[in-house]
């Protein structure tokens, strides 16, 4: 059966203004962090290249600022700015090259920007300052309207010089757009505040401006917020009632939508896995029934079935998957060819696209090494089909090997546990954390069409290895727990590993220490506190779980985390620990604590204690074949130091790709 | 050194240094990619312009296993841009040295995407990463990397190099039993390292280079890190392979005890320096480092043998003429450093370049004119009246007195400074600030009118006159977006820290008074209320939406600091929580996460909100005259309310447009500087 016929919609054409749709599938704007000086680079293209080639129907780029006091982060591209049209004709070409329309989004960030890189004031349709910026913006008057409104009309046209298909206008998440749209952030008594009609009036000036820029040959959508999830802001009506004006103004092709606001309420804009797929589909759908234009759904839409579905069901004419698309290029392409099972899909994790833009770093991905580095041309094998033994079967082992085994090489995987999957395999037995198994379970479909012979249940030795012999070795041996150096043999003080791998069962007052800041303590303190446990959460950080703000898990988790009745305690460094017999069962611990900022010291009892804490290297096997001289070995992942995944995948590949 | 002034020259492996004053290695995000820029050059000639001594160039990775931050120079890469600097300082004299270190464990993966190194596997307190513990192979790069890019320092014209063990540096972290666990020859001798390479550089470079270490005496964890007992034999052991030794302070838990915010006393390491070189007792030239940003004081140090030579970082990003301004007696027009941190330090995600906020073309002076000088007539005849005597207003009015022009500034406050001496009421340095501005308009003869608020009128007769008028006229208060009972009591920060500033603060606040203080911007006011109230006795509580107290506070350093000092002075931190009303028994608060409601009692509520512009005179000028609007130029927290950083830019700003305006015509504007193109 080709894949096709699997789909009922998703591969069916669609007009889109001027422009037509080979299928249904969009790869949405979102920042990259690949513009160099303000300039689109060579990163860009080749990014886009690779999306194109893999049969995205359609592509919107990034957004291209309109005007020199929007500099929100560091590496935006500079759509005022006309040195930016030689780059805009690079990506365009590389993307028409696969016979796929592209446009560019253009947008004015607004209230939501510092002056940290425009060293200008900050533009707002009021002075109320961003959540999340906190610098108060200078209230525009009708002058600098007119200004802004031409910035779009200068850079709409600078898009239509570089051979962009169309432009969306970003109405959303983080523009000055919604800024004059919404409710919260509009406070002016002029005739662009009050009324929706004046609220919306800048918006329609600004589309007037645009389809005058780029012609009626090229497609203009609008991106619109139907609900920004904050205290007075806009809502599905009021997003609807926007739809309308736009539609009935009758200069625009196609309405794209997203939820949320992206400095208060950018965890729900791209959501993690905690969020249910298609969560945000009630914003399409009220839309798509109120208007006649081509409507865009997005939000965590993972695979080509779940996407056709939508279509079917009405709730859009046109589905966005960023995400999946950056986990794997080839998403469409590999829908049309029906081999959706082979599909890279996203986890949803947020660590390296989401978690990257964030840090003002360049846009990977954790299961995808070569998300960020299209630009970058790997060198060709220095020697195909050497033998090559792999020992670990974790993300770093399966990297390395489906990335030999692809480059022509003959690779054996040696795994000691019945499974394959590693530490991945124990953080996703975690019901909410259920997704991250993805990033294994993809790995390893690929080492089997790579043709890799995967071999679990082997506790190699050296010996067994040799006996392979192989041309090289790679150590993928990852990590063990490591007991902190206050627990003793306690037997009531236990890794979260122990609770995972079901060598430990707490129950009654457990107290969670957390030392490594991430999903490690919080996810477990919320498994024990579902099975019926009390929990304590406490940290030497000023907060628990540090890094998960990264990823936008933050939110969710303190939702959550009150909503259990788990407690946080911060600032809390482990001195001791000692037995307790007053606990439930009589068999319990007291810690000594150090509240450091204030040097007070306490104790805390509790039935037990589980730690989320730093591992140790699994090296041994890698010190025995350093000896050997007639060796090539290499040491990845959390056997050279015990970290995330994505530093295994990395490594893996990087291994893989220089043997 | 006693008899020697700090503008006297020294003497350092035979080469002499102009002063005794070193611009030290720091982040600057100036970096093109990870070589020495044009940027970086323009910036350092001109703290050579301006007298400075010793300059070391901001450090570079000796290895590319090294990549703290995305901008931090590579030595490989730095060859032209060392040698652009080198010629750039040659005709004053000063000593350049390269910059050359490796972070380890206290770097970033996040751009080498490889594991970092360090001694042993202890993960850093800050980014919880776990490094690998280096092999002996490693070692071996680790000295080859610090020795050719010492080479290629020296091959570069560079007049040496200095070797990174301070707060953030591999070869401490070998120094320190807090990460140094190692079992094998470099955890016996945890200095053998250090050791190796210093004689290593040395057999590369020869003894007619400089070659200096930043070292830290004192880790400020003395159960297992260094301590100053450790360092002095640290430093007899290593004195005889060095040209210059910079004595700081701090380690991995204490980062921010290496250039502190003004929260720590100026010149806080004098002693530990003192302490160190009595131990090297002249065997080699020492350098204080540590806050030390007054003349005055690094005069004192030399005064009593404290030290050799004082870095001034801080204070040459200030005032880049210090030097200069010393020697030829004008050490009171020497611009103050205030120690606020705010746009000087950098180690930040966003990469922000950096500035300062009393001279913002720091870090900026290939981007922005040249100000300073009092050589320039542009401006002589013209009148020009600016309104408002905040630092804006100031600022605006020193650029142009400077130039010629007869500047009048009107203010309706009865003292000088806006904003500046209000905060100084929490944050003490802030007068500095505030006070120099104010003498160096008095010293280019600006005069200044206070008591005197101006109407629509008066300014309408102002510009009929042909004068030019500059509005700076600040902020007022914001609107509450919570509920205010009848009866309820609310006072703002700024007018809290008014009265403070007055010596009134018993007059708003009765004694022993329960106060909140309402934080949602999570900047450096709320957190000096907090502690202004609490030292007067107040049992004071703070709230703020955010996990924690400051957040805004991570670039200048002090976020964990102030949180721990809020927590030692007792003051209750109320967490991820709104305000939502202020009635008559207190505060009525509202927890973002459950949405819990309760009332905190309490006698007053201070609110820290963010302000807003002052916009009435324009409002009513504009309002009757459209084309009023090109003709005003504004500045400072009257076009938006932010820190002193814009309202200094954009004073200057306004006087060139002045200026620019009295270039071209006396009639029509020609360029506006609200927004730069």
């Amino acid at each position: 059966m080709s894949g096709q016929s699997k789909y009922r919609y998703l591969f069916s054409p669609l007009k889109i203004g001027p422009i037509t749709v080979r299928n249904r599938v969009v790869f949405s704007a979102h920042l990259t962090n690949y513009a160099e000086n303000g300039l689109p680079s060579e990163q860009h293209a080749a990014y886009f290249a690779a999306r194109a080639k893999g049969g995205a129907g359609m592509i919107i780029t990034e957004e291209h600022s309109t005007h020199p006091t929007d500099w929100p982060y560091e590496k935006l591209i500079h759509g005022f700015n006309s040195a930016v049209i030689p780059g805009y004709r690079r990506i365009t070409e590389a993307v028409h090259a696969y016979d796929v329309p592209i446009l560019a989004q253009l947008n004015h960030n607004g209230g939501q920007a510092s002056s940290m890189f425009s060293r200008l004031p900050v533009w707002a349709p009021s002075a109320v300052p961003d959540p999340l910026f906190r610098e108060v913006p200078k209230a525009v008057d009708q002058h600098e309207i007119r200004e802004i409104v031409a910035g779009y009309g200068l850079v709409a046209d600078h898009c239509a010089q570089g051979g962009f298909d169309g432009v969306e206008l970003q109405c959303s998440h983080s523009s000055i757009v919604r800024g004059f749209l919404s409710p919260a952030t509009n406070e002016r008594t002029d005739k662009y505040g009050g009324s929706l009609e004046n609220r919306a009036r800048i918006l329609l000036e600004i589309i007037d401006v645009v389809r005058e820029a780029i012609g009626p040959g090229r497609a203009l959508g609008v991106r619109l917020c139907g609900d920004e999830l904050i205290e007075g802001g806009t809502r599905i009506e009021e997003a609807v009632a926007v739809a309308r004006l736009v539609e009935a103004q009758g200069k625009t092709d196609y309405i794209n939508t997203s939820i949320g606001v992206a400095t208060a309420t950018l965890f729900m804009i791209e959501a993690s896995m905690h969020v249910p797929a298609g969560y945000a589909s009630y914003i399409p759908a009220a839309l798509r029934q109120a208007v006649d234009l081509p409507v865009i759904g997005v939000g965590r839409f993972k695979d080509p079935l779940q996407a056709d579905r939508a279509l079917a069901a009405g709730t859009c004419d046109l589905i966005g998957v960023v995400r999946g698309q950056i986990a794997d290029p080839d998403f469409v392409a590999k829908a049309r060819a029906g081999e959706a099972s082979s599909i890279r899909t996203c986890l949803s994790c947020n660590q390296e696209c989401v978690g990257r833009m964030g840090l003002n770093r360049w846009l990977g991905c954790i299961e995808n090494p070569r998300t960020g580095r299209e630009s970058i041309t790997l060198p060709a094998p220095r020697r195909r089909g050497r033998r090559v033994v792999v020992v670990g079967g974790g993300p770093a082992g399966l990297q390395a090997a489906t990335t030999a085994a692809a480059r022509g090489h003959e690779v054996t995987l040696l795994e000691r546990e019945p499974q394959t999957g590693g530490q991945v395999a124990v953080a996703a037995s975690v019901p909410s954390r259920a997704e991250f198994l993805d990033i294994v379970r993809n790995l390893l479909s690929e080492c089997q069409r790579t043709g890799v012979d995967v071999r679990t249940g082997v506790d190699a030795d050296a010996a067994a290895i040799r006996a392979l012999s192989p041309d090289a070795v790679i150590v993928a041996t990852g990590a063990r727990p490591a007991r902190p150096w206050w627990a003793g043999d306690h037997a009531r003080v236990v890794d979260v590993r122990d609770v995972l791998e079901g060598r430990a069962a707490p129950d009654g007052d457990v107290v969670v220490v957390d030392d490594l800041g991430f999903h490690q303590a919080t996810s477990v303190a919320e498994l024990l506190a579902d099975r019926g446990a009390s929990v304590e959460v406490m940290t030497p950080g000023m907060v628990v779980g540090q890094d998960l703000g990264i990823t936008l898990d933050m939110e969710g988790w303190l939702m959550r985390a009150h909503a259990k009745g788990i407690v946080q305690s911060t600032d809390l460094v482990v001195m001791g620990a000692t037995a307790f017999d007053g606990g439930k069962d009589g068999d319990g611990v007291t810690l000594d604590l150090l509240h450091h900022p204030t040097g007070a010291q306490r104790s805390r009892s509790c039935d037990w204690v589980v730690v989320a804490t730093h591992q140790q290297p699994v090296d041994e096997l890698w010190r025995e074949l350093l000896d050997d001289p007639a060796l090539e070995v290499h040491r990845i992942g959390d056997a050279v130091a015990p970290r995330r995944a994505h530093s295994a995948v990395i490594e893996g590949h990087r291994v893989a790709v220089a043997l | 050194m006693a008899g020697t002034t700090l503008t006297d020259p020294v003497v350092l492996a035979g080469r002499q240094a102009p002063s005794r004053v070193l611009f030290g290695p720091h982040e600057t995000n100036l970096a093109a990619g990870r070589s020495i820029s044009d940027r970086h050059v323009a910036y350092y000639a001109r703290r050579s312009a301006g007298g400075a001594g010793v300059l070391v160039t901001e450090t570079a990775s000796v290895h590319d296993s090294d990549w703290p931050y995305e901008r931090a120079p590579l030595a490989q890469d730095c060859a032209p841009g060392w040698a652009a600097v080198a010629a750039a300082c040659r005709d004053q004299g000063t000593l350049v040295l390269a910059g050359l270190g490796h972070t380890g464990a206290q770097g970033s993966t996040a751009f080498s995407q490889q594991a970092l190194w360090a001694p042993s596997r202890v993960a850093d307190a800050a980014s919880r990463e776990m490094p690998v513990a280096m092999e002996q192979p490693d070692v071996d790069l680790l000295v080859t990397g610090f020795v050719r890019a010492a080479r290629l320092a020296v091959d570069s014209g560079l007049a040496g190099v200095e070797i990174d063990a301070g707060v953030g540096a591999l070869l401490r972290q070998f120094h320190s039993g807090l990460t140094n666990l190692r079992e094998d020859a470099y955890g016996q001798d945890r200095l053998m390292l250090t050791r190796e390479i210093l004689s290593a550089v040395r057999d590369e470079i020869g003894r007619d280079v400089v070659l200096s270490l930043r070292l830290s005496c004192d880790e400020l964890a003395p159960w297992a890190g260094v301590t100053p007992e450790m360092a002095v034999e640290q430093v007899r052991a290593l004195a005889p392979l060095l040209d210059l030794l910079v004595v700081v302070q701090g380690g991995p838990f204490t980062a921010s005890a290496y250039r502190p915010d003004a929260h720590a006393p100026a010149g806080h390491t004098v002693e530990l320096c003192r302490q160190i070189s009595n131990a090297v007792e002249g065997a080699l030239p020492v350098v204080l480092q540590g806050g030390v940003v007054d003349p005055g004081m690094a005069q004192s140090a030399l005064d009593d043998g404290v030290a050799d030579l004082v870095e001034m970082t801080r204070a040459l990003i200030a005032d880049a003429d210090l030097v200069a301004k010393v020697r030829a007696g004008a050490a009171a027009t020497v611009r103050p450093c205030v120690r606020c941190n705010q746009n000087c330090r950098v180690r930040d995600n966003r990469n922000p370049v950096v500035a300062c906020i009393g001279d913002p073309r720091s870090g900026h002076e290939t981007v922005d004119v040249d100000v300073e000088g009092t050589d320039s007539h542009e401006g002589q005849g013209h009148r020009v009246l600016v309104v408002g005597a905040g630092p804006a207003g100031l600022e605006c009015a020193r650029v142009l007195a400077a130039r010629g022009a007869s500047v009048r500034v009107v203010d309706g406050a009865d003292r000088a400074g806006g904003m500046l001496p209000v905060v100084a009421a929490g944050r003490e340095t802030f007068g500095d600030l505030s006070d120099w501005l104010i003498s160096e308009c008095h010293r280019v003869g600006v005069s200044l009118a206070l008591g005197s608020r101006l109407n629509p009128e008066d300014i309408r007769a102002a510009l009929s006159s042909g004068e030019s008028v500059v509005l700076a006229t600040g902020s007022r208060a914001s609107t509450p977006r919570y509920r205010t009972d009848p009866g309820a009591t609310v006072i703002t920060a700024a007018d809290l820290l008014d009265a403070a500033s007055r010596g009134t603060l018993s007059t708003v606040v009765g004694p022993g008074s329960r106060v909140l203080v309402n934080d949602p911007v999570g900047g450096p006011v709320g957190v000096a209320v907090v502690e202004l109230l609490a030292r007067a006795g107040h049992q004071v509580s703070i709230v703020t939406q955010d996990q924690i107290v400051g957040t805004g506070l991570s670039l200048s350093g002090d976020l964990a600091d102030a949180n721990s000092r809020l927590q030692q002075a007792g003051v209750v931190r109320i967490l991820s929580s709104l305000l939502r009303a202020v009635t008559v028994e207190g505060a009525l608060v509202e927890q973002r996460w459950t949405r819990e409601q309760r009332v905190i009692p309490t006698d007053l509520i201070v609110d820290a909100s963010h302000r807003l512009a002052e916009e009435q005179l324009y409002d009513a000028l504009v309002g009757a005259d459209v084309s009023l609007r090109d003709e005003l130029v504004r500045a400072g927290d009257c076009i938006a309310p932010r820190t002193v950083h814009e309202a200094i830019l954009e004073g200057r700003r306004a006087a060139l447009t002045v200026l620019s305006r009295v270039a071209t015509s006396r009639s029509r504007p020609s360029v506006r500087f609200e927004v730069a193109r």
